[in-house]
């Protein structure tokens, strides 16, 4: 059965490479471009995997992972980050976010830290 | 000029300028963890010395407080004139010395002192990666050699991208200019930061460093400016595109 990620990300670029990236590894991909969307996803739908920007329009990455967090929080989170974050980043991890992995990505590195948190679902 | 490392030639070496020895410790620590083979000098000169006798190395990470040059001053140096390709971080410290675009536009990153591990690693593991994909000297506003690693060679996608560059980066330019009217300076940061990818995906550094600094650095003051130097970068980029591939709606 294929796994079902949800990316929550405003880029068209980065939302294009990841669904191309993550649908080619045999994975069901569901984009949310920002905050409110992702939370409508997430009442309608349970995923395998979360992949989330932390500076999105509406809802802040906070209040998304915190609300990942009550009411789905077995489902482990990457957050997709730049070179410019570290102390967001930091008090992402404290949240509870599994991981983070740096935009643009190796799209080898981005297929194996994804494999290793599907194969844990 | 010490090497405090021994490790095997094909691991990567960093090339570390820094005058401040407990500096040097804690970066050989995180250099040793990792297995980089570290090179240290204590200044821009001795490094550009160290290059002139035919050394190598994959990472130049330099003090921007250097003495006699100055880190941004080595690295245009080292690329300009010793014609070498390798990146370049700049290290500073809680408040950086305000540069030049042009300047800026000499080094790959900054680095934060003092050093922290994990950013270090992360910095440097990932400039490591995308080094061997620099942009070709014969096309410097673009590359698209990261779109074809990720879309695996599938040309469609690639050229799919490029368009996508062309209409969603120019939508948010065309905001700057709005949110700039309104003083919204949270919401240009939060454009810089949407956007810089994109520039990041075509390997374009000026791009990229022009987003980094109005998401990151950059004073109010300096916003109009640099969002201008955007603006013609963009411009710049799209021409290209539009000179080598016709058939996209590109522009």
């Amino acid at each position: 059965m294929m796994k079902k990620i949800l990316v929550v990300e405003d880029n068209p670029m980065v939302i294009k490479s990841l669904e191309f990236k993550l649908t080619k590894d045999g994975h069901e991909v569901l984009i949310a471009k920002d905050g409110r969307e992702a939370m409508k996803f997430l009442k309608e739908v349970n995923f395998d995997l979360i992949l989330t920007d932390l500076m999105l329009p509406f809802v802040t990455g906070k209040e998304l992972i915190s609300y990942i967090k009550k009411n789905s929080p077995k489902t482990p989170i990457i957050v997709l980050s730049t070179s410019t974050q570290e102390n967001i980043i930091m008090d992402a991890f404290n949240m509870g976010v599994d991981d983070f992995i740096t935009k643009p990505f190796s799209p080898n590195e981005l297929s194996l830290r994804v494999k290793r948190f599907l194969s844990k679902a | 000029m010490n090497n405090p490392n021994a490790s095997p030639k094909a691991v990567p070496t960093i090339l570390l300028v820094e005058s401040h020895s407990i500096e040097q410790e804690n970066f050989a620590h995180i250099a040793v963890q990792e297995g980089w083979q570290l090179v240290i000098c204590n200044s821009g000169i001795d490094a550009i010395h160290w290059f002139n006798k035919n050394n190598k190395a994959d990472v130049l990470v330099i003090e921007e407080s250097s003495a006699p040059l100055n880190g941004y001053q080595t690295a245009d140096y080292i690329k300009t004139e010793l014609g070498l390709k390798l990146p370049v971080l700049i290290t500073v410290g809680t408040v950086p010395t305000p540069q030049e675009l042009r300047v800026i536009a000499f080094a790959e990153g900054v680095i934060t002192k003092p050093f922290i591990k994990s950013t270090c690693i992360l910095q440097i593991n990932e400039i490591l990666e995308r080094f061997p994909e620099r942009p070709p000297a014969q096309n410097n506003s673009y590359s698209l050699n990261y779109l074809r690693d990720i879309f695996d060679g599938h040309e469609e996608s690639v050229l799919e991208s490029l368009e996508l560059f062309s209409t969603s980066v120019n939508t948010e330019l065309e905001q700057l200019d709005v949110e700039l009217q309104d003083r919204d300076y949270k919401r240009i940061r939060e454009i810089a930061h949407s956007i810089k990818p994109s520039f990041e995906m075509l390997e374009n550094e000026t791009g990229k460093s022009i987003c980094h600094l109005l998401n990151s650095e950059a004073e109010e003051t300096e916003m109009p400016r640099l969002i201008h130097d955007l603006q013609l970068e963009f411009a710049s980029i799209t021409k290209q595109l539009t000179r080598d591939f016709p058939e996209l709606k590109i522009g």
